[in-house]
């Protein structure tokens, strides 16, 4: 039978590439299973924002690190994602936007994130491509973004650098534990391997069955449009107080709209439909917010699948009453946090201390099976 | 064939051009004697239009200040025409 | 945004499929909307001419005819309006000069043709170098020529189409430059010949060309298109690799058609590889109808078969939903129609066997040569981004930036596909086609929002904090 490995990963999206990087770095030997390619699904489509705006208040001290980590990824991942660290506002055109604005930019920056409130005249001088009609706007200086669908390639390329079994195309369909190891059956030949981590995306649900582990994951399908190529109508990264805008422009011209409006989509067939009036009411935003947007032309729309679990909060720790086994994922606005987050895991399982605490699923697991 | 041929005057690049009205305002273009309409955004290569059905995008230029395929739009007296592309 | 229109059908596309469905579907008493994005009815075949007043040209007729038969019709007529979105349902959202219109029906046929299919060769993205269907569109509806020298070049009847149009107009064909051997178009007769209409039309055609001494170089294909910034020269090859260079201010140049298959995927209907009749296509009941009920695909977008199948297939699927709507039909009226499809296969299938052996075509792509017009992506890149091990068709695309661009990947989708399938040794199927997103076409953002109130934006409700 084939070898036996320190570390299977389940699902090949930024949490499991992560993972898998750095416990290899750290001496395990890994075999990453990936159904698809790496990165296609959620890590490769989405907006790429890296924002501290839209970021949950309890994930800001992460995201902090995170940020820092994509910044540099030059040095620690070693291949291109595009990364631009640029200024980022969210931006308040009503009365009730202003209030919202205030407050949960106030509760971000009690939890570290350097957001300062600004009137329209500051705002129009970090971002002259703003339109009439801002009230308030929360600047924050660390933010940015990257060119999401180069993830896969930059990670496929340090992962077989660290020496990572990169097994794509490749759909885990079963675990067992035997014998203190694990027996992962997959669509090509089985995988062994002493550790398990999941990190299969929205698609956790169904692995963490696999272990007997039962924790309801809502998929969200998030709606994401590109402009054409155009020329440079703004600098920054644009949202609004609600979160329902994100918003910047690529050197290369195109500008991605996004904000979480929702397609229609599922775990099985993806984001297959989206729909008219919510793209209108997107661009509607993007086009209030800046408004030489108008002279480009929509070139493509799109959706993905991210997962959210009952409180929000990320699914990475152990899997309780399972040793060795580990979930990664659940980050929302993971693709600026997952990077840290996934790496913490990686900590924990080389048997190092991580710097901050990780979110065991214990907390999610349904009451009755707690009692068990 | 009885064709009533009015020629019109575009602007183009902000220099008047006389071209015949009817059809696109690509084939009246290049009628004209006027093939290139943009440079490709990466490599900077001449383009003109290719598929005159809309779909290839060849021709997408500034005409009358908006992004507009001049394969599918018909010439007017006085039209601005910007050729070149994005930046 | 307006309240969607309810009606019994829609169909997308007016030329001969759609046109044809329209008709029938509102003769048999159905409430019909037809939409185009062209300013008249007609289709890229039979397009509108620049005055209708033609002298007997058949093709002219055809159009003519239906454009008369739409306006003396119940058919409702959305034209100079571009389809950006088709959902579930089904809904159509379109943009035109009146703005934006959204419709509904349960019943949709979509007859949106094909585009043209030209394999990358050095300079193709050359001004002055086009489409054999494009010169078709300048020549019967602009009354142009492409240029003042041209070379026409590919395969199969459009060729001798296009130089014969190009003559009648009084213009020069430097020379055809054809792909395909003489006896292969001797061996295709007997089946040509089942439809002598159009055997004597092609054979018309091609004899012009000879007879005014142009040179039809059988058996050779373009190799490079040079020039500043319009096309000056071409080089041509022969099978034995005796290389010329044609001096010419025009290139019109044709591979065939690839349908156009947008609306059946971003409704995720099933669809099928079916190289002869132009790649993927909707896999379709006898009735035309898709996996997705109601869901029609019809004409070239449903394979290409040419004009005379498109207008018995759009009959077909409009008398279907005619009869899921409770209307009769004449039983002996459908198996006609089946018997003339079936017949004319015949011809449409050995025109399309000329079309095909492209494989070996896009095999000898050189490694510099642009394969992604918008994006300027180039052979090399791609071969370069599968030597990473790097397969699945949107992986590449994501890597390379093909088919991102304005097209949205539709002049390279097919070519990048095949190159992909060769380096990867798997077949078509394995390989699979890009997924299918809105919108449909690209669309201006200033028309898409139209003028709106901050206030009115149905904004969701804030994620947690
Ligand atoms: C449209 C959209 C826009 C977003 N925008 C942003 C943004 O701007 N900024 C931000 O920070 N976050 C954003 N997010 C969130 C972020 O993308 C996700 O939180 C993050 O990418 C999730 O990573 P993941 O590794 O958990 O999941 P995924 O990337 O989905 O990876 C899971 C992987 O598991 C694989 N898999 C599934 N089943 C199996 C199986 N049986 N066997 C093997 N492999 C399997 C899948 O193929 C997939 O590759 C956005 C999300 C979406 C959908
Ligand atoms: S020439 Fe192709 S879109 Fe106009």
């Amino acid at each position: 039978m084939s070898a036996r490995y320190d570390l299977c990963v389940v699902g090949g999206g930024i949490h499991g590439c992560t993972v898998a990087l750095f416990a290899a770095r750290g001496g395990m030997t890994v075999v990453l299973v990936e159904r698809g390619s790496l990165c296609r699904e959620a890590s490769g489509v989405n907006a790429g924002t890296l924002t501290m705006q839209m970021t949950r208040v309890a994930l800001i001290p992460y995201a902090l690190e995170a940020h820092a980590m994509w910044a540099s990824a030059a040095t620690w991942l070693g291949h291109d994602v595009g990364v631009v660290v640029c200024d980022g506002l969210s931006l308040a055109f009503t009365q009730a936007e202003a209030e919202l604005l205030s407050y949960r930019a106030g509760k971000r920056r009690e939890a570290g994130a350097p957001i300062d409130l600004v009137d329209a005249k500051a705002a129009r001088l970090v971002e002259p491509g703003l339109g009439p009609g801002v009230m308030l706007a929360g600047h924050c200086k660390i933010d940015g973004f990257a060119n999401a669908y180069l993830t896969g390639l930059a990670y496929r390329r340090a992962l077989i650098e660290a020496g990572v079994t990169i097994l794509e195309e490749t759909a885990a369909t079963a675990v067992q534990r035997v014998q203190g190891c694990f027996e992962v059956d997959t669509t090509g030949a089985p995988v062994k391997a002493a550790r398990l981590v999941i990190a299969g995306g929205v698609w956790i649900e169904s692995m963490l069955g696999w272990l007997g582990v039962t924790v309801p994951i809502k998929v969200l399908v998030n709606q994401l449009a590109v402009t054409e190529r155009q020329r440079p109508v703004m600098r920054t990264v644009i949202g609004i107080a609600s979160g329902l805008l994100s918003l910047k422009q690529y050197p290369h011209g195109t500008t991605v709209i996004g904000g979480g409006w929702q397609a229609r989509g599922d775990r099985e067939r993806g984001g297959y439909e989206l729909l008219p009036d919510r793209l209108v009411g997107n661009v509607r935003l993007a086009c209030h917010a800046i408004p030489a947007l108008k002279e480009a032309r929509l070139a493509r729309a799109w959706a993905g699948l991210e997962a959210e679990t009952r409180d929000a909060l990320p699914a990475v720790g152990p899997v309780p009453g399972v040793p060795d086994a580990y979930v990664c994922g659940s980050v929302h606005s993971g693709y600026t946090s997952g990077p840290y987050l996934a790496r913490l895991l990686a900590e924990r399982i080389l048997g190092r201390e991580p710097a901050m605490p990780l979110f065991p699923i214990d907390r999610l697991l349904d009451p009755f099976e707690r009692a068990a | 064939m009885q064709e009533t041929d009015t020629s019109i005057e575009l602007v183009l690049d902000g220099q008047p051009i006389r071209v015949s009205a009817h059809g696109s305002v690509a084939g009246a273009l290049l009628e004209a004697g006027v093939a290139w309409l943009r440079s490709s955004p990466r490599a900077h290569g001449p383009r003109g239009a290719f598929c005159f059905m809309g779909v290839c995008q060849e021709c997408a230029i500034v005409i009358d200040g908006r992004r507009q395929q001049a394969c599918l739009v018909t010439p007017r007296a006085g039209m601005t025409i910007e050729r070149g592309g994005v930046r | 945004m307006t309240f969607p229109q309810r009606f019994d059908l829609i169909v997308l596309g007016a030329g001969p499929a759609g046109g044809r469905a329209a008709l029938t579907a509102a003769a048999a008493g159905l409430t019909v909307i037809l939409i185009d994005e062209q300013s008249a009815a007609g289709g890229q075949v039979w397009r509108k001419p620049r005055a209708e007043r033609v002298p007997a040209r058949t093709d002219g007729q055809h159009g003519e005819g239906l454009r008369a038969a739409l306006d003396a019709s119940d058919v409702t007529l959305a034209l100079g309006r571009r389809v950006w979105s088709v959902t579930e349902g089904f809904r159509v959202d379109s943009l035109g000069p009146e703005g934006s219109m959204s419709c509904v029906a349960d019943h949709l046929i979509v007859a949106t043709g094909a585009h043209e299919r030209v394999i990358p060769f050095p300079g193709w993205t050359m001004p002055g170098v086009m489409g054999l269907a494009a010169a078709t569109i300048l020549l019967k509806s602009e009354s142009r020529l492409p240029g003042k020298r041209v070379v026409v070049a590919g395969r199969g009847p459009l060729m001798a189409q296009v130089a014969a149009g190009i003559l009648a107009k009084g213009g020069r064909v430097v020379a055809v430059v054809d792909q395909m051997r003489l006896t292969g178009w001797l061996g295709a007769l007997p089946a040509l010949a089942t439809q002598p209409r159009l055997l004597a039309q092609g054979g018309g055609w091609m004899g012009r060309v000879l007879a005014s001494r142009t040179p039809w170089l059988f058996n050779h294909r373009v190799v490079e298109a040079r020039g500043a910034d319009r096309v000056s020269e071409i080089v041509v090859t022969s099978a034995s690799g005796d290389r010329r260079a044609l001096s010419c201010d025009a290139l019109v140049i044709g591979d065939g058609l690839v349908p156009g298959t947008e609306v059946p995927r971003l409704l995720s209907a099933r669809m099928w590889f079916d190289r002869l009749h132009g790649g993927w296509i909707p896999e379709l009941t006898a009735d035309f109808e898709t996996s997705v009920p109601g869901l029609f695909c019809v004409g070239d977008g449903a394979g290409i078969r040419g004009a005379l199948q498109a207008g018995t297939s759009g009959e077909l699927a409009a008398l279907a939903v005619a009869r899921q709507l409770g209307r009769k039909t004449e039983p002996a009226r459908l198996a006609r129609l089946r018997r003339a499809f079936a017949r004319a296969s015949c011809f449409s299938d050995a025109v399309a066997a000329m079309l095909s052996g492209q494989t070996a075509d896009v095999a000898r792509i050189g490694p510099d040569t642009i394969v992604c017009r918008c994006e300027d992506v180039s052979r090399s890149e791609i071969d370069a981004a599968m030597a990473e091990g790097i397969r699945d068709i949107n992986q590449i695309k994501h890597v390379t930036r093909c088919g991102m661009g304005p097209c949205q990947g539709r002049m390279c989708g097919d070519t990048v596909q095949e190159l992909v399938a060769l380096g990867s040794r798997r077949s078509r199927e394995e390989v699979g086609a890009w997924t299918g997103r809105p919108p449909l076409r690209p669309v201006p953002l200033g028309d898409l929002v139209g003028s709106f109130d901050y206030g009115d934006i149905p904004v969701p409700e804030p994620a947690p904090l």
